[in-house]
């Protein structure tokens, strides 16, 4: 419908600019040394968030047909049930570490 | 859409078996997301991987990710932020019919991707020298981890099959540049521009994530 968006200035330098200070802010929170596991979850919750502005006003998902954004939010779906399968394996073996 | 079909439907880079230049523009970026859908299941493999590792040996990930230089994947990542934005830029520019500003915002991202790959590098190289290398090669006696090598062999993998797409990317951006100086490139046609900016953007995606994964372990 409207893929020939034309993105501002304003906008695309603002997603920068939000981005780098979202960067900062990561690293800044990895010296003050929060405790685990909310040191990961913070961290990757940062990740999440850049990610999204990149898909949203860079990748022009926010403006773009939604089909678009489906077949991407499937791909994460899928790699969502590839970690869970994995996961109710790994973590619940008898032996939790193979002896390789 | 269609409305407008006949004045987009000039560039000779318009293939006849579409209905006009946007249904063209929309099937090639429909395929594009496709292909990115089946990138993010290639990394996903490796991220599953991580997981499973991290969660068995979360003292390795402690000691061994010291060794990597957290200024340098911060670098890094603002060099990729920089390289995606310049990418926007490119396609605005197309959008607006800024010609030479094409060529402007490609050669700056293929510069930044350089600088990625020249750090990448000497990274790279400073651990080979100390013998921190993938599998059975593995030589480094600094982490007192019998598993130390499962989680640089994690490492390599991972930020090696980045660093390949970003090599690529730089290929494409370099190819992207000499069509630009030739004046391929305008409002009506810079799909190729549209579909490496989104590829570009998915490697960004996954520094984003590879960066705090191995670099900001405390």
């Amino acid at each position: 419908m409207s893929g020939h968006h034309i993105s501002t200035d304003k906008t695309l330098l603002g997603v920068a600019a939000a981005l780098l200070v979202l960067t900062i802010l990561t690293v800044g929170i990895y010296y003050i040394h929060i405790p685990t596991p909310w040191d990961i979850v913070t961290a990757m919750g940062i990740a999440v968030v850049k990610a999204g502005l990149v898909a949203l006003f860079f990748m022009n998902l926010y403006w773009d047909e939604r089909f678009n954004s489906m077949i991407f939010i499937s791909g994460l779906a899928f790699l969502g049930l590839l970690i869970a399968l994995t996961l109710m394996d790994t973590l619940f073996r008898v032996e939790t570490i193979p002896g390789f | 859409m269609a409305d407008h079909s006949s004045s987009t439907t000039h560039s000779q880079f318009f293939q006849h078996h579409f209905v006009d230049a946007d249904q063209q523009f929309e099937a090639a970026k429909m395929g594009m997301w496709i292909f990115l859908a089946t990138e993010i299941l290639m990394f996903g493999g490796l991220f599953a991987a991580y997981i499973v590792f991290r969660l068995w040996y979360p003292d390795l990930f402690t000691q061994a990710s010291a060794q990597l230089d957290t200024f340098w994947g911060a670098v890094n990542t603002v060099v990729l932020i920089g390289s995606s934005l310049t990418v926007a830029m490119a396609i605005k520019s197309a959008q607006l019919n800024q010609k030479k500003n094409i060529a402007i915002n490609l050669g700056i991202t293929l510069a930044l991707a350089a600088v990625f790959m020249v750090i990448k590098y000497f990274e790279w190289t400073h651990k080979f020298h100390l013998g921190i290398y993938p599998g059975e090669f593995y030589a480094f006696e600094g982490i007192a981890h019998e598993k130390a090598n499962v989680f640089y062999s994690l490492y390599y993998l991972m930020t090696g099959l980045h660093g390949l797409h970003v090599l690529i990317g730089m290929g494409l951006m370099s190819w992207l540049l000499w069509r630009s100086l030739k004046g391929h490139f305008d409002s009506e046609y810079y799909t190729p521009i549209e579909m490496t900016g989104l590829y570009w953007h998915l490697v960004d995606i996954i520094w984003i994530f590879l960066f705090p994964l191995f670099y900001l372990i405390e």
